[in-house]
């Protein structure tokens, strides 16, 4: 088990510059998701810390030792892929004793035939074939083991796949994607048993997704990549309320951040002409992007700040999840409502929403996290 | 209800027997041409291979297993059995070797790949009988491009070789006529000539080899080319090599243009070359022998047949995961 880091990493394909100099420090024994959109450059950052890719330019040290030009091969890490990869020729037992068969044997023990009779090569067999057990009773497939790989679900193959990853002791775990290619169910129960597998090994891991949920549930931190660079990388809770940046904003959560355009001028800032907040310290003018969870919008009565029809509804039984079109602008708005709130909220109804100023994130017009603004609002609502 | 039940049944069983008339009435065709072009005829030389009927006779004369026994007993039909399986033997393992070697070769390079698929497949896509004349001034004993080169080592450190030295002294082989080299140069052009064919399987095989198993392979610790090769290579081109070794082995029981092609006197120097298909040719065309020809004809399918028996048996049971 060991640490692992990533410094200025460059990854360049021809002309496209996949990755742009990605810095990253992952502590022994944390759990650290990649996520980010299709082409983001996440799984190339994971091939290059395999060794499966070579960079075009950084370095990548595992443990105390720099390993950016060791073969994969050489330098203790265990993978898991999207596809699972198991050899489809090799029983579960098989598949599962690989890692340690290359490693462990040497090429004259591994031989059909003569190698099993080889001085020493029985004592390694056995040890092997009981690693195999502990690791598939860990993973519960004592069961399936002499069955081949096409003979299993999808769910028992990923299984197997973990299985041979974890039978032998790596600095650390990869896994890309390993839940991509199961059914909504399976996915979340085998989310709950990575994580729990992740606590009993303690163990680094480093987990390539698309999917934020699957970020947000298993990591201690999350590394969002964008355009092939890593935007934040910060627990996931302060991912999700306090982002650095609109992309971090908008990529992380579900339904979607609602973003405003907001106009700040020299006094006070203006939300579609309404003053939101005056503003005391003199900020840089202009227009701003306001970003408003689902859940800081609130329905309500008396005084609200943006009004609009009710335009699609979706409910998930536990909470209500209303799109609004607002009135006299093209944008629309996500809200979200307990189910007590649900006889309010019809198809067509007009429905007034308000927010706290406080739950609102701003950014500029490039997307940067503008905290000097919104400490500014919130000093001068204290005042007032 | 049953008074409900029984017209309703009447009428489905009516649907299913129309629907069989019509599937029936739909495969006819094919199936009367399946027996008219292929079993027919096999029937037909399945008879005949009892008779000592020739073309152009009028009747014939049972003879029972007469023309089997005489493919068993005579040292001609025994000097067939030889040459053919000689040639499989040969051709078969080897062609298939260098086949796979090549387009491994060639799956790991880039664009100049094409350049040696298209090399090695020329002579599959070659006339074999137009080749064949072009091997045979290369092999002339005298004037052909072969010994004149061999003669070159004369007089260097080459002679100290057994086979340089000979030659030398007493002239190198004829080849095509000495019936020590005869089968040899036979199986050499049939390796030449198939090779090709079997490499262009393998690099379709090849494709179908899933990228992330070498990747899986690499992060197991499996460091050496032969390694990789073993582990997921070679298990992935099962499919494909249970094919391609079937269909070498019928292309060389096939083997005639060849020999026709050199030999057209028959089957070589001392019939050290007299393959099946060109003793087919020779006894029931040539010979107008239609019951021994018949009668060999049998045994050929017999062994295209067990070939691919067996093909099945490996598909269903061992390559498929």
């Amino acid at each position: 088990m060991a640490g692992l880091s990533i410094r200025s990493i460059t990854k360049r394909f021809g002309d496209t510059e996949v990755l742009r100099g990605v810095t990253l420090d992952v502590a022994d024994a944390e759990f650290v998701s990649l996520v980010g959109p299709s082409g983001c450059g996440k799984s190339t950052l994971l091939r290059i810390i395999a060794g499966l890719e070579d960079p075009t330019s950084g370095e990548i040290e595992i443990g105390a030792s720099i390993v950016t030009g060791t073969r994969a091969a050489d330098r203790n890490l265990s993978m898991v892929f999207q596809s699972y990869a198991l050899y489809p020729h090799l029983t579960v037992a098989e598949n599962i004793a690989v890692p340690l068969r290359m490693r462990s044997l040497s090429a004259a023990q591994r031989l059909p035939f003569v190698g099993p009779f080889l001085p020493g090569a029985k004592e390694q067999r056995t040890e092997i074939a009981s690693a195999v057990q502990n690791a598939a009773e860990m993973l519960e497939i004592g069961a399936l083991l002499d069955r081949k790989p096409g003979q299993l679900s999808g769910g028992q193959r990923q299984r197997v796949a973990l299985g041979r990853a974890l039978v032998r002791e790596p600095a650390a775990f990869l896994l890309d994607e390993p839940l991509s290619n199961l059914d909504a169910k399976l996915r979340v129960q085998t989310r709950a048993e990575i994580a729990q597998l992740h606590r009993r090994l303690n163990a680094t891991f480093i987990y390539v997704t698309h999917d934020q949920v699957e970020a947000m549930t298993m990591s201690d931190r999350i590394a969002v990549m964008m355009g092939g660079e890593i935007l934040q990388c910060d627990a996931p809770s302060v991912i999700y309320e306090d982002p650095n940046d609109i992309r971090v904003a908008e990529f992380i959560g579900s339904p979607k951040i609602n973003i405003l355009p907001v106009e700040l001028g020299h006094s006070e800032m203006t939300l579609f002409g309404l003053v939101l907040a005056r503003v005391a310290e003199a900020s840089k003018a202009g227009v701003y992007h306001l970003g408003l969870r689902p859940e800081a919008l609130k329905l309500t009565q008396a005084e609200p700040m943006i009004t609009g029809t009710v335009a699609h509804l979706e409910n998930l039984g536990s909470e209500v999840y209303a799109q609004v079109a607002l009135a006299d602008q093209t944008a629309r708005v996500t809200l979200r409502a307990t189910p007590a709130e649900r006889h309010s909220l019809r198809l067509g109804a007009q429905v007034s929403m308000s927010f706290d100023l406080q739950d609102a994130l701003i950014f500029d017009v490039d997307g940067t996290r503008q905290r000097r603004v919104e400490v500014a609002l919130s000093n001068e609502r204290e005042v007032a | 209800m049953a008074v409900i039940d029984a017209p309703v049944a009447a009428r489905t069983s009516r649907e299913v027997n129309r629907q069989a008339r019509t599937a029936w009435g739909l495969t006819t065709p094919a199936l009367a041409l399946m027996f008219l072009i292929l079993l027919v005829p096999v029937v037909v030389a399945g008879v005949l291979s009892f008779t000592n009927y020739s073309l152009g006779n009028s009747s014939f004369d049972w003879v029972g297993f007469k023309n089997y026994d005489r493919l068993l007993s005579r040292s001609t039909y025994e000097k067939m059995f030889i040459a053919t399986f000689t040639y499989v033997v040969v051709v078969v393992p080897v062609s298939v070797a260098l086949g796979l070697g090549a387009a491994l070769l060639v799956n790991s390079l880039g664009r100049i790949g094409d350049v040696y698929k298209t090399i090695y497949f020329l002579p599959v896509m070659a006339t074999l009988l137009a080749m064949a004349i072009v091997w045979e001034f290369m092999l002339h004993p005298t004037i052909g491009v072969i010994n004149q080169t061999l003669e070159l080592s004369c007089g260097t450190f080459l002679e100290a070789i057994r086979f340089f030295g000979n030659g030398c002294a007493d002239g190198f082989p004829l080849w095509l006529g000495d019936r020590d080299y005869a089968i040899w140069v036979l199986c050499f052009i049939g390796v030449w000539q198939g090779f090709g064919f079997n490499m262009v399987l393998y690099l379709a095989g090849l494709t179908g080899v899933h990228r992330e198993l070498y990747h899986a392979a690499e992060m197991d610790g499996v460091k050496s080319a032969w390694e990789r090769f073993r582990l997921v290579t070679w298990p992935a081109l099962g499919p494909t090599t249970v094919f391609v070794v079937t269909i070498s082995c019928i292309r060389a029981f096939q083997v005639f243009d060849t020999v026709e092609a050199f030999w057209p006197q028959g089957g070589g120097p001392n019939k050290s070359t007299y393959v099946m298909m060109f003793a087919i040719f020779e006894k029931g065309v040539q010979q107008n022998l239609i019951g021994i020809g018949s009668a060999i004809t049998m045994l050929f399918l017999v062994f295209v047949m067990f070939l691919t028996l067996i093909q099945r048996w490996l598909v269903e049971r061992k390559v498929h995961y």
